[in-house]
C-alpha cells in the first residue's frame, strides 16, 4: 500500500496563547490553569521548574511570585481574531484548530509567494507585528495537518520556520515519541509493547494495527506515516445541510449572537445526526449590514459536538464584531453554518421507540438547578484515589468543576493501580461512618485487646462494648446495634502507617472484621489506643 | 420547533401503549423473585430496611441502570462508594446531593426525578405525607425509581413508609472469616419483600451479598461443603502403599 501523503498545510502555533492573552509579559513567572492543575506556563515559570500538568499548589510551591490566572477560553478566542485576520488576507481558506492555532492548505498561496519558504517568511511578517512583541510565533509547513502541526511546535522551529520538503513528512515523524499522538492510553500501550517512536508505529502493517486497536489505532497509524487523519475518499462532499438565520435587527453585539449560535448549532447538529454525520470542520459564515461577506473554517480532529460547535460560533462572532464595532454598519444580519467536512458519526444511536433517554444536558440542567437552589458546592461527584481506608478510596469533587458528558478516567476502576499496603479486600462495606463511633473491645480474660508495634494482636477478640445510645450524636442508637456483642468471628489486624515523612500528617492505625453474634459486622480501627468502629458492612 | 413538536406528537400517538409492568428496569437474576413481574417497575418506590440493607439498594441500583442511566444518592453522606462501584454502580454515572435542609428535600427529590432515572435518599424525618405523595406521583410520570435508604442501616425506619414495595433484610451468616484468619467474603440474606397492590403477597428469597466474586449471587442448591485435606477422613483417604 503506498502512503498518500497528507494535504501541504502551513501551522502557526503561538506558544504560550493562554497567557498572552491575558497580556501577561513572557518574563514574569505566570501559570494558567483548569480545575487547579496547571495546563500552560510562562517561559519564566517554566525557568523555575514550574510544569503543565502540575497541580496549582506544587507550583506555587516552586515559585512563590507565581501569578495565577483562570483560563478564560472566550478571551483567547477574541484576541486570536486579529491573528487570523492578518493570515485571512494572504489566502481565504484558513482553518482555526483552536485559539492559538490555524493552518491553511498552501498549494495555491505557496505558488503565488514564490514557494514554501517564502510563504511561511511571509506568514512570520504578517503575524509578528500583531502580536507585538507579546509573545513569538513558530511556524512550520509539512504534508498533512498533523506534521505541521509539529514542525511548527518543532525546536528547530523557534527561529525560522520549518519547512519539511514535500514527501519527506514519515522521515521527519519517525524519530518523535508515540505521545506526541495526543491520545494517552493508546500511548501507553504502544510504550508497553516497545514502540516508542512515529517510526516504529508507521512500519507495523496498518491491518494488524486496526485489528489490535480498531478505529483509533488506524488513525494513529495514518497520522504516524504522514498522512491525513481521514482518508481522501472517505471525505464525502457534504449534502447542503447549511443553516441560517436572519438577523432582525442587525446584530451588534455578542450577547444576541450567542444565543442564535447555539440554536443554530442544534439545528445543524441534529440535521447532520439524521443523516449519520458528524462534522469535523464548520464553515461560520457571516454577512454585515455593509454587504460584505465573513468565512472562517474550525477544524477539530474529533468530530464536533453540538456544544462544541456553539462555541466556535460564538468565538467566532465575538472576534469580528469586536474588531469591527467601530465602524459603521458592521452589525450582523445572517449567519451560516455550513459543515464543510463530514465523516460518518460513529456516536450512539439513540432508542427508537422513544425510551426517554436521559441525557447528559438533561442531567446538568437539573444539576444546575440544584446549584442554584443549595448553593454551588451542594452536587458533587465521586473520583476514586489512591488510599487505605474505605472512606479515604473516593474523593468528592464539585460536579460544576467536572464535564459530565466527558469520559471521566477518574472513575474508572482501573485507574488506581498502586498497592496499598494495609487495604482491606473486597467486599468493601456499604456504609461508611462519618463519626466513627467508640468501643471497647476486650478478650476473653476481660483484658483490653491491643496491638503490638509489630502488629500483632494481644489477645482474641470476645467482648465487643457499643457506647450506650445516651451518648449524644453518633452514638450506638443510630448504628442499629449498642450493648455488649459477643465476637462470632473476626480478622486482622490490618495496620496501616500513613504519611510517615509528616509530623503532623502521620497517622498511625489498624483495623480489624468482626462477627458480632446479631450477625453484624463492622470494621473497627485502633487509632492512638481507641477502638471505633469505622463502616458497617 | 414546531417540527420537533410534530415529531413529538407523533410519537406519542405512534408508539405503542406500554403497561407498566412492561416497562421493566432489570434486576439481579438473584432478586428476580422479589419483584412480582420479575423486574423493577419503572415510577416505583421502593423502600429498604434491616442490616445490610444499602448493599442490596446498590446491588439493584447497579442493575437498573443499565448501560446510560444516571443515579442521585441525597442526604447520605455515609453510602460506601467503593461498596457502590464494586456492585455494578457505575460511580461515573452517579450525582451526590449530601446535605440538604429538611425543608428543601421534597423540592430537591422533586428536581432529580425529573431527568435522573434511580434517586435514592434518606432522611431524619419522613416527608410530609403531601410531598410524599407529590414526590411518588411526579417519579411515576417521569418514570423514575425511588429508593427510600432509610436510617443508617435502616433498622425500624421506613417500615411505614408509603413505598410501592418494601425490602427487608435478615442478615445469617458471614463466610470467609474465621477466629482470626481470613476475611469477610460472602453474606447470606434473606429478604422480604411486603407491598402493596401486586406486590401485596409478601415474597422472600435468600442471596448471597457479596456472593464469591463480590456481587450479588444466588444461594447454590447443595450447601458446597468444602473439605479441607486434613478434615478427609480417614475412610477417603487412599490408604498408603509400600513404595519399593
Amino acid at each position: 500500500m503506498t502512503a498518500i501523503a497528507g494535504i501541504r498545510t502551513l501551522v502557526v502555533w503561538c506558544p504560550d496563547w493562554p497567557l498572552i492573552a491575558w497580556g501577561v509579559p513572557l518574563d514574569e513567572p505566570a501559570v494558567v490553569t483548569v480545575a487547579n492543575r496547571v495546563v500552560a506556563t510562562s517561559p519564566a515559570a517554566r525557568t523555575e521548574g514550574v510544569a503543565v500538568g502540575q497541580r496549582r499548589r506544587e507550583a506555587q510551591g516552586r515559585c512563590p511570585d507565581l501569578a495565577v490566572l483562570d483560563r478564560d477560553v472566550d478571551r483567547e478566542a477574541r484576541l486570536f481574531e486579529p491573528v487570523a485576520a492578518v493570515l485571512e488576507a494572504l489566502t481565504p481558506r484558513i482553518e482555526v484548530s483552536g485559539p492559538g492555532l490555524v493552518g491553511f492548505p498552501t498549494r495555491g498561496p505557496s505558488r503565488f509567494f514564490g514557494g514554501d519558504h517564502a510563504m511561511a517568511a511571509e506568514v512570520m511578517t504578517v503575524v509578528e507585528p500583531v502580536l507585538a512583541r507579546r509573545g513569538s510565533v513558530r511556524v512550520g509547513v509539512a504534508d498533512g495537518v498533523f506534521a505541521a502541526r509539529l514542525a511548527a511546535r518543532s525546536r528547530r522551529s523557534r527561529d525560522a520556520p520549518l519547512v519539511i520538503p514535500a514527501g519527506e513528512g514519515a522521515a521527519f515523524l519517525a524519530p518523535l515519541s508515540v505521545g506526541t499522538l495526543e491520545m494517552e492510553e493508546l500511548a501507553g500501550v504502544l510504550r508497553r509493547l516497545g514502540i516508542t517512536t512515529l517510526g516504529a508505529l508507521a512500519a507495523l502493517p496498518a491491518a494488524d494495527i486496526v485489528g489490535r486497536f480498531g478505529v483509533e489505532g488506524q488513525l494513529a497509524h495514518r497520522l504516524a506515516r504522514g498522512e491525513d487523519d481521514v482518508p481522501p475518499d472517505l471525505r464525502r462532499p457534504a449534502p447542503d445541510l447549511a443553516v441560517t438565520w436572519q438577523f432582525e435587527p442587525p446584530a451588534d453585539r455578542v450577547e444576541s449572537c450567542a444565543f442564535v449560535a447555539k440554536m443554530l448549532a442544534d439545528d445543524l447538529h441534529s440535521a447532520l445526526g439524521v443523516e449519520g454525520l458528524a462534522c469535523t470542520r464548520v464553515a461560520v459564515e457571516a454577512e454585515t449590514e455593509d454587504g460584505r461577506t465573513h468565512l472562517r473554517l474550525w477544524r477539530h480532529e474529533g468530530a464536533l459536538s453540538a456544544a462544541a460547535i456553539a462555541e466556535r460560533t460564538r468565538w467566532q462572532l465575538d472576534g469580528w464584531i469586536r474588531q469591527r464595532s467601530d465602524r459603521p454598519g458592521s452589525g450582523i444580519v445572517r449567519l451560516t453554518l455550513v459543515p464543510d467536512e463530514v465523516v460518518p458519526a460513529t456516536g450512539r444511536q439513540l432508542g427508537f421507540w422513544g425510551g426517554r433517554n436521559e441525557n447528559v444536558d438533561d442531567v446538568t440542567r437539573v444539576v444546575a438547578r440544584l446549584q442554584a437552589m443549595l448553593g454551588p458546592e451542594a452536587v458533587s461527584v465521586p473520583e476514586l484515589t489512591g488510599g487505605i481506608g474505605p472512606g479515604e478510596r473516593v474523593r468528592l469533587v464539585p460536579a460544576a468543576a467536572v464535564d459530565l458528558g466527558e469520559e471521566r478516567l477518574a472513575t474508572d476502576p482501573h485507574s488506581v493501580v498502586e498497592p496499598w499496603p494495609g487495604r482491606i479486600p473486597a467486599p468493601s462495606p456499604s456504609r461508611i461512618l462519618i463519626d466513627p463511633v467508640a468501643v471497647e473491645v476486650t478478650d476473653h480474660g476481660g483484658q483490653q485487646v491491643g496491638v503490638t508495634g509489630r502488629g500483632e494482636i494481644t489477645g482474641a477478640p470476645a467482648l465487643v462494648r457499643l457506647a450506650s445510645a445516651a451518648g449524644g450524636g453518633a452514638s450506638g442508637g443510630e448504628l442499629g446495634v449498642s450493648g455488649v456483642h459477643a465476637v462470632e468471628a473476626w480478622a486482622g489486624p490490618w495496620g496501616a502507617e500513613q504519611r510517615w515523612w509528616d509530623p503532623i500528617g502521620h497517622r498511625r492505625c489498624a483495623r480489624m472484621q468482626v462477627v458480632l453474634a446479631s450477625t453484624d459486622a463492622l470494621l473497627l480501627i485502633l487509632e492512638q489506643g481507641e477502638w471505633a468502629v469505622e463502616a458497617v458492612y | 420547533m414546531a417540527r420537533s413538536a410534530a415529531l413529538t406528537e407523533l410519537h406519542e400517538r405512534l408508539a405503542p401503549v406500554t403497561l407498566s409492568r412492561d416497562q421493566l428496569l432489570d434486576v439481579p437474576e438473584p432478586l428476580a423473585p422479589l419483584f412480582p413481574f420479575g423486574g423493577l417497575q419503572k415510577g416505583q418506590t421502593v423502600a429498604f430496611m434491616g442490616p445490610g440493607c444499602w448493599s442490596v439498594a446498590l446491588a439493584l441500583a447497579g442493575s437498573a441502570m443499565g448501560v446510560d442511566g444516571w443515579m442521585a444518592v441525597v442526604g447520605v453522606e455515609e453510602l460506601g462508594l467503593i461498596a457502590a462501584a464494586e456492585l455494578g454502580v457505575r460511580l461515573d454515572r452517579v450525582l451526590l446531593v449530601e446535605t440538604v435542609p429538611p425543608a428543601q428535600l421534597g423540592q430537591v427529590l422533586a428536581a432529580l426525578v425529573e431527568h435522573v432515572g434511580i434517586v435514592a435518599y434518606a432522611s431524619q424525618r419522613p416527608l410530609p405525607p403531601r410531598d410524599a405523595r407529590r414526590l411518588t406521583a411526579r417519579a411515576r410520570e417521569r418514570s423514575a425509581v425511588l429508593l427510600d435508604l432509610g436510617l443508617g442501616s435502616g433498622r425500624g425506619a421506613g417500615a411505614k413508609s408509603a413505598a410501592d414495595l418494601t425490602l427487608a433484610t435478615e442478615a445469617e451468616e458471614w463466610a470467609g472469616i474465621g477466629e482470626g484468619h481470613g476475611y469477610l467474603r460472602q453474606r447470606r440474606l434473606t429478604i422480604t419483600a411486603t407491598g402493596r397492590r401486586a406486590s401485596a403477597r409478601p415474597r422472600r428469597t435468600t442471596v448471597l451479598l457479596p456472593g464469591p466474586d463480590g456481587a450479588i449471587a444466588v444461594v447454590p442448591s447443595e450447601p458446597q461443603v468444602e473439605i479441607s485435606r486434613h478434615e478427609q477422613t480417614a475412610e477417603e483417604r487412599p490408604r498408603l502403599q509400600v513404595v519399593r
